[in-house]
């Protein structure tokens, strides 16, 4: 069966968020920003502040400068995550499969075969969208299409106002002229290499074929190709359903590029996911570092981690090199992220030949920073390379 | 039914053209309308060769797009006509310093349908709020004025609008009045079969479903099955009358639950081919898939 899967995307979520609190922000432009702090950057901006040039992760001053007239507001992580929550509670009637993003007002829902239940997909999400500017004041843009990707690059089209509807079977046509940096999963490196060969569109790179994307891009050739077709398996998941995953924070209201600071403020996170995985008798099989810099701009570098492990050690070692491969540009780091999946229970069985001693090394002093942590608090015993985060 | 083994009356010089509002529902394959199989995108073709014409519903949520009816043109005979509904920001969510601009936006959307002489009608639906009052009345005239030169049929659902005067300008504009069939309930406009354009008569039947139709659920709201009586009532007593006074019509069923819709269009086109307002076409067997 076709699927139909509606995105609901409510753009700028912050601003509309804080909008929604405060109607006196609405006849303002707003920056979203940390307070207190002189070189503060800009987490989220109004249609407005971003007309007059103000863009995230830019520093406040300039962005004040930009746009002389805009309100500034701390940000309220809280605030969104109730929004994203009230979002989900008002989609669940139609579909046990509702996939919120991260308290940035982006919603899948799978309707497939609910119709004889709510009526056609784009009724469905037409009514979400007008109880979301009633009973919310939010006014999220929406798409129906039959997957996650096509849908997601459909709202980004129409973006800031209004929908979009994709039928099933018109995915390619619907991509082709499309420029490519909206299709999900094109990456940066991806955009450079198809710049060189003069490409811009999505139909110029489809109509190649996949036999002559292999020469530039190998392996990776069949992803792309299936995605600049609009091919998308991916399942929309069910709430409460997500996979489990570890994600610990750090974030830098300066920003810096300090490598003594960005090692040392991974090695807490590392430390924060290990002693949750340890707790849940949980092990990693792989880990992923992301970074937002100042310029606005995310980059992500994951690793594979064989065997599974929670040992800080092993974790940290592979997650040293992600943010080395994410972290190559001379361009503060405004946000720390490392995410641990793929969650398992460790191997149990004993290991046939001794182990590595070091390894054991490391399990005991981990098991015994544990057993301080217990007794006498967190901060009581920390690495000595934590002290420069 | 098994749409391979029926026959539509549909006239053959194109003069009273029976179909549904929408020919998109998934429902439709159990229910037999389309061959077991049939996917989204092959609907339009297995419609298209059972009927000769069908109301475009998502054009009221989403404005259309020149490129998106150019590529459903071309799955379409070239007899086939399209009636597309008026995006919903210039009936349901007007935004005062808006609805022009979508006014100039529809026009270029369904420009390919006027280009290749296949727009039947824009169906400019008002809510069931829109009662005539004086804001409303100004409003509805600037409407019809942008988009003049579009075949324009209007469709009232308030009872307020059922007045002589409101025929006579509609006439004066040579837009259509939309004749509707719905449940006997206060307030809805009436059933009637006033003609207020020589060019061509509208009807809708929406069923007549009394407990759901303010249900808030289109699958109770259009669920209804129309006996053969009411139908022949219909084609007696309105529609013969109508067919006389405009050249051209269009009937449209948007009873779409389990594809009454469907069923109960091809029943009318045989009553209306019985009663010599059609001439007889056969309704082409879709390709099984």
């Amino acid at each position: 069966m076709d699927r139909a899967v509606i995105h609901l995307n409510v753009a700028d979520f912050a601003v509309a968020v804080e909008r929604s609190r405060d109607a006196h922000l609405r006849t303002r432009p707003l920056i979203i920003a940390p307070g207190g702090s002189p070189r503060a950057t800009v987490f989220d901006m109004s249609e407005e502040a971003y007309g007059a040039g103000v863009r995230k992760g830019m520093d406040l001053r300039r962005a004040q400068r930009l746009c002389r007239e805009a309100l500034v507001r701390a940000p309220c992580m809280a605030c969104y995550e109730r929004a994203m929550h009230d979002l989900v509670r008002q989609a669940r009637p139609f579909s046990p499969q509702v996939e919120p993003g991260e308290a940035d007002g982006h919603l899948f829902l799978d309707v497939t075969g609910t119709g004889r239940l709510f009526g056609p997909p784009m009724d469905v999400a037409w009514r979400l969208r007008r109880q979301a500017r009633a009973d919310l004041g939010l006014d999220p843009v929406w798409a129906v299409a039959p997957n996650k990707l096509v849908a997601k690059v459909a709202t980004r089209l129409v973006k800031p106002d209004g929908e979009y509807i994709v039928g099933a079977g018109e995915e390619e046509a619907f991509l082709a002229p499309l420029p490519l940096h909206l299709v999900p999963g094109i990456e940066g490196d991806d955009l450079v290499r198809l710049g060189e060969f003069n490409f811009t569109r999505v139909g110029q790179v489809t109509a190649l074929g996949l036999e002559a994307l292999r020469v530039p891009f190998g392996r990776r050739a069949g992803f792309l190709y299936g995605a600049l077709r609009g091919e998308d398996a991916s399942p929309v998941r069910a709430v409460g359903q997500q996979p489990p995953r570890a994600v610990f924070d750090r974030t830098f209201a300066e920003g810096t590029q300090r490598e003594a600071v960005l090692q040392g403020a991974l090695y807490v996170l590392v430390e924060q996911a290990g002693a949750f995985l340890r707790r849940g008798g949980l092990a990693a099989r792989r880990l992923a570092v992301s970074l937002d810099f100042s310029d606005g701009v995310r980059r992500a570098r994951q690793r594979r981690v064989q065997p599974a492990t929670a040992n800080d050690a092993n974790l940290f070692a592979l997650a040293r090199e992600a943010l080395h491969l994410a972290g190559d540009r001379r361009v503060r780091v405004r946000h720390l992220r490392l995410t641990c999946d793929g969650l398992t229970f460790p191997p149990a069985q004993m290991a046939l030949f001794p182990g590595d001693p070091e390894d054991d090394r490391r399990q005991h002093l981990v098991t015994a920073l544990d057993r301080i942590r217990q007794r006498f608090g967190a901060e009581a015993i920390r690495v000595g390379r934590t002290l420069a985060a | 039914m098994q749409m391979e083994t029926a026959h539509a009356a549909t006239d053959a010089s194109g003069r009273i053209l029976v179909g549904t509002s929408g020919y998109s529902y998934a429902e439709w394959v159990p229910a037999g309308i389309y061959p077991a199989g049939t996917r989204p995108g092959g609907m339009l073709p297995a419609y298209a060769a059972a009927f000769p014409a069908t109301e475009l519903n998502y054009t009221w949520y989403q404005m259309p797009k020149a490129a998106a009816l150019e590529r459903m043109l071309a799955q379409v005979p070239p007899h086939f006509r399209f009636a597309a509904k008026l995006t919903r920001s210039m009936t349901h969510e007007v935004e005062p310093g808006q609805w022009r601009g979508q006014a100039a936006r529809f026009r270029d959307g369904v420009a390919p349908l006027l280009r290749a002489d296949q727009l039947a009608a824009v169906l400019v639906q008002l809510p069931p709020t829109f009662h005539r009052t004086q804001a409303h009345r100004r409003y509805l005239a600037a409407l019809l004025d942008e988009l003049a030169g579009l075949p324009l049929a209007v469709e009232f659902r308030h009872v307020s609008w059922a007045a002589d005067r409101v025929f006579a300008e509609l006439e004066r504009r040579a837009a259509t009045l939309v004749a509707v069939d719905v449940p006997a309930l206060p307030d809805l406009f009436p059933p009637l079969d006033v003609v207020t354009s020589a060019d061509l008569f509208y009807v809708r039947f929406h069923g007549r479903n009394t407990r759901g139709w303010r249900s808030g659920h289109m699958q109770q709201q259009f669920d209804y099955d129309y006996a053969d009586s009411e139908l022949r009532e219909w084609v007696t007593r309105r529609i013969a009358g109508m067919a006389r006074r405009a050249r051209r019509g269009v009937v449209f069923f948007n009873n779409h639950v389990r594809g009454q819709a469907a069923l109960n269009a091809h029943r009318l086109a045989g009553l209306l081919a019985a009663e010599g307002l059609g001439g007889n076409a056969p309704w082409t067997a879709p390709s099984s898939t």
